[in-house]
């Protein structure tokens, strides 16, 4: 018996989904300070660069994150609103500083552009979970 | 059609080339007089294998002396192969003093690395010189103007050593020949306070270097690292590429001895200065170079650095995994 093409998408999506891990939950003690918080992305009116964003992402994040930024064991998903609804300082805040005793190491041995194009590649996963 | 032959086997047959190229380099029995020949010769290779390497990362700070703040990420190894050629002045001999590093990050704030190490001496011979365990601690949680880094180690080395991964106390160039060296075995602790800062695409960094020769009686000796290093592109094009700028970081590293306790200053030490580059040849490997001048005439005039990195992801996880951990 032949078994449709489309059928092999469904065990696929559920491992997709089984991936996810949205029990994820914020540290509360892993806050940016107001003012950085507030900062704006000095690449906002660039949007091409967030190519160069999904480079970067590739090579620091996917290990612990997942290629789509599921997360992975403990890594936060960074698809769910609690992250996406942070402002683009406080991301950038918190890949520069990380959070050691959680697993997440600091960043800020990236450039300082660089660490903005990952916060604009971070918010392209927003829309792709919103396009789903 | 094509008339060209298929890619892929050609491909395929000229790796199997040389890959036993390669291996009849390294794995014949060695002479030193022969040495310098094939170390160049396996460095030349390494760097082609490099090249052809899959373009799959580190902040790898180009700093061959200098550590600064940024610790191993958790659960990843490094493998490194490090390399010291030193060029004589004239009735000196030519020395070549590789030695292979372990880099693993235990967690966010804790860094373990082994090395292992030895040296070849024109018209002398080649020995295996020691071992080294070092441990790095950040105590801060965050981000700092000024970030503290914590530095042990343990050395178990013998007085061949060539390596120069630091200069410390007072110098003094030995002629004595390897074998005799190698029979005096030093057991060694160090310390060093690491103080480094990003300003914004800067590095900078200084180390603050004391050593104590359990072995001899021979008091506290001190040394320093200073170094600063900047990318050579701030922005991350989108397409992938091995020669663009971003892949480059460059800098500039000053550092040597301080005497020790039984006379702490510049008297009698060695001191040098070196430009360092390093070349992001793919996400997870990188290649270094430097050059070191000598500063004061207890000082090699000239030595040259070559360093390898390749960084295995996940390392800890896919060996728990072998004995049955959760993926």
């Amino acid at each position: 018996m032949r078994i449709p093409t489309g059928v092999w998408f469904v065990p696929l999506a559920v491992a997709l989904v089984a991936a996810q891990n949205v029990k994820y939950t914020q540290d509360p003690d892993w806050k940016p300070p107001s003012q950085t918080a507030e900062k704006k992305n000095p690449l906002a009116e660039k949007p091409g660069l967030a190519a160069g964003g999904k480079k970067l992402f590739t090579r620091h994040c996917v290990e612990c994150h997942g290629q789509s930024g599921e997360g992975l064991r403990k890594a936060a998903d960074l698809q769910l609103p609690v992250v996406q609804d942070q402002s683009d300082g406080a991301l950038y805040w918190k890949i520069t500083n990380g959070n050691p005793d959680r697993g997440m190491p600091s960043f800020s041995g990236i450039p300082e552009l660089q660490r903005w194009q990952i916060v604009m590649h971070l918010r392209k996963l927003k829309r792709a979970e919103a396009e789903k | 059609m094509s008339l060209l032959p298929c890619p892929v086997p050609l491909l395929r047959a000229r790796i199997s080339a040389l890959m036993q190229r390669f291996s009849a380099i390294v794995l014949r029995p060695a002479s030193a007089d022969n040495l310098f020949r094939r170390a160049f010769r396996a460095g030349l290779l390494s760097l082609l294998l490099a090249a052809v390497a899959n373009s799959v990362a580190a902040q790898e700070a180009p700093y061959f002396v200098t550590y600064d703040h940024h610790m191993e990420e958790p659960g990843n190894l490094e493998i490194a192969t490090w390399t010291t050629l030193g060029v004589p002045r004239s009735g000196q001999k030519l020395f070549f003093a590789p030695f292979s590093e372990f880099e693993y990050g235990v967690t966010a704030r804790w860094t373990t690395e082994l090395y292992l190490e030895s040296q070849a001496t024109s018209g002398d011979s080649a020995v295996f010189t020691g071992w080294r365990l070092e441990n790095r601690f950040k105590p801060l949680k965050r981000e700092h103007w000024i970030n503290p880094i914590l530095y042990f180690e343990y050395e178990a080395i013998n007085e061949a050593s060539k390596i120069h991964k630091e200069v410390v106390g007072n110098a003094g160039i030995s002629d004595e020949r390897n074998a005799e060296l190698a029979a005096t075995n030093a057991h060694e602790i160090e310390a060093k306070l690491i103080l480094s800062s990003n300003l914004h695409d800067w590095n900078l960094a200084g180390n603050f270097i004391v050593e104590k020769n359990l072995s001899q009686d021979e008091g506290f000796e001190f040394g320093y690292a200073l170094g600063v290093a900047r990318p050579l592109a701030k922005l991350a094009s989108g397409a992938e590429c091995r020669f663009c700028r971003e892949n480059f970081t460059a800098g500039l590293e000053l550092y040597g001895g301080l005497g020790s306790t039984n006379g702490f200053g510049f008297h009698e030490t060695a001191h040098y200065l070196a430009p360092v580059i390093s070349w992001q040849l793919s996400d997870n490997s990188s290649l270094h170079f430097s050059p070191l001048v000598g500063l004061t005439n207890v000082s090699y005039p000239l030595l040259l650095r070559f360093g390898y990195a390749y960084e295995i992801r996940a390392f800890g996880r896919k060996v728990a995994q072998m004995f049955g951990g959760k993926p």
